[in-house]
């Protein structure tokens, strides 16, 4: 099979427009949250026939990634970008229903994404900076017409710079996927376990930046109840996470009662 | 961008106030200053900033300090607004989401998409409203809305879906079941839990999400190899 056959090329240019618009939502317009990986992914899945596959790429790179966060000037990992490609890659590189191998390999590939999108969303951003010198009206000109074409621009940009990124890096890990397809069966097993640990990754990844000491303990409120339920009585999993989400919020009012007894002795 | 997205939203008011052309240009730039805060909680200043224009421009108030007020409040909702959205709502929704995938349903996105948007289309349309009412008076927001202690709770909620979650590790669907049938789902529950601190251990020690997926995708290979998985 080739790797870029004419309706490959068809479904890269297809992904990168509609990655370029989910990217806007990251920052330059509405920021409904389409563009977190755990949408994003399956959006992309849902669009080349696969959304199972985008659906685990969105779920795990959503919990590695939810806590990067951009906080003031901080620039995060485009965790979009990731979600969107490594959907792309492992559906358009599998030729129909991707497996587990694939997905994991796909996953691990996203790693060598960091670094480069987290420089081009900082070039872009710097770039951006300077349009508001270019926005303010100049004597005699019809007032915010400059500042509405300056607005739309770096929106522009921003689709550009991920449009651009998607037609250059598709391409080369369909190129990695098709490698990655002729190496030993070990390898294929060793992918199918990595993606069954990565939740236990994101989760760790989340619970580092959510928790602080006095916390702590309403995780282990969770687990032992879920535990505890799930395990003994063999109870239906949203029931369990219910239970365990009242079981905190009774925590809570408890500790929060006690302090106000606290205060006022 | 933020500087740009704030003027531009402000142009359809700032046209109506100023029809003269010099001070509608002046006006212009002058929401042309930098500008940077939680763009959610930015309603609430360009609420606010409205209103100080429309004081401003109806005489009533020549000399409201428009610049002063969005300097003011731009850093203190920046960091208000970061804690709530992005690090308690959207971390709650996420360990929300995630729990219904991994029950084995499907609609987990549109879980995650309405937990965060029922509270942010709320308080983004609210809060602009909110602070053209009090003209900016952070006072008042704070007061109808406790966003820290509110935040916190979010956060410990989450917590406690992740620990539920990985007491549910044995009854993950079947893409991410661990492949032990030797061991018990207790044992399998407590040792994810394990593995799961090993890992936070890690990451404070200095790791970082992308470094631990390289090195737990080695450990994969080497299991692998080693015919221990």
């Amino acid at each position: 099979m080739a790797i870029l056959d004419s309706k490959t090329l068809f479904d890269i240019i297809l992904v990168a427009l509609a990655g370029g618009l989910i990217g806007l939502d990251k920052t330059a317009a509405g920021q409904f949250m389409i563009s977190q990986p755990i949408v994003a992914g399956p959006l992309t899945g849902w669009m080349l026939g696969d959304a199972a596959t985008g659906l685990i790429i969105g779920i795990v790179l959503e919990l590695i990634w939810v806590m990067d966060v951009p906080i003031g000037t901080f620039v995060p990992a485009d965790s979009t970008l990731a979600a969107v490609w490594a959907t792309a890659v492992a559906v358009l590189g599998s030729g129909g229903k991707a497996q587990l191998p694939a997905i994991g390999f796909c996953i691990l590939l996203t790693v060598a994404l960091v670094p480069i999108t987290m420089w081009v969303e900082t070039y872009i951003r710097k770039w951006n900076s300077r349009l508001a010198a270019a926005a303010e009206p100049a004597p005699g000109e019809h007032a915010g017409r400059r500042l509405s074409r300056a607005h739309l621009s770096g929106i522009a940009v921003f689709f550009v710079k991920s449009f651009v990124l998607y037609l250059v890096l598709l391409p080369l890990g369909l190129i990695a996927v098709h490698l990655f397809s002729g190496l030993p069966a070990g390898f294929q097993g060793a992918m199918s376990l990595f993606v069954k640990l990565l939740p236990l990754l994101g989760i760790a990844s989340a619970m580092r930046r959510l928790s602080i000491r006095t916390t702590d303990g309403f995780l282990l409120i969770g687990f032992v109840t879920a535990a505890a339920i799930g395990l003994a009585l063999r109870a239906n999993f949203l029931l369990v996470m219910l239970v365990a989400a009242t079981a905190t919020w009774v925590g809570v009012k408890y500790r929060e009662g006690r302090s106000q007894e606290h205060k006022d002795a | 961008m933020q500087t740009l997205g704030f003027a531009y939203a402000m142009l359809p008011a700032l046209r109506r106030l100023y029809p003269d052309g010099s001070e509608l240009t002046s006006r212009i730039n002058l929401h042309l200053e930098y500008f940077n805060t939680q763009p959610y909680l930015a309603s609430f200043i360009l609420g606010a900033a409205v209103r100080l224009e429309e004081e401003r421009a109806s005489g009533r108030n020549r000399d409201a300090d428009v610049r002063g007020m969005k300097a003011a409040l731009m850093a203190a909702l920046g960091a208000l607004g970061d804690s709530f959205f992005w690090g308690a709502l959207k971390p709650f929704a996420a360990a929300a989401a995630v729990a219904v995938f991994l029950a084995g349903l499907w609609w987990a996105p549109l879980v995650f998409l309405v937990i965060y948007n029922v509270w942010h289309v709320g308080l983004r349309v609210w809060l602009l409203f909110l602070g053209y009412e009090s003209g900016g008076d952070a006072v008042s927001l704070v007061a109808e809305f406790n966003f820290m202690k509110l935040a916190r709770n979010l956060k410990i909620l989450a917590l406690s879906l992740l620990g539920g979650i990985l007491g549910m590790l044995p009854f993950w669907r079947a893409e991410f079941r661990l492949p032990v049938p030797a061991v018990g789902p207790v044992a399998i529950a407590v040792g994810g839990l394990a593995v799961t601190f090993g890992m936070v251990a890690l990451l404070r020690a200095g790791g970082t999400p992308a470094k631990l997926m390289l090195g737990l995708a080695a450990v994969c290979v080497i299991l692998t190899f080693l015919g221990a998985a």
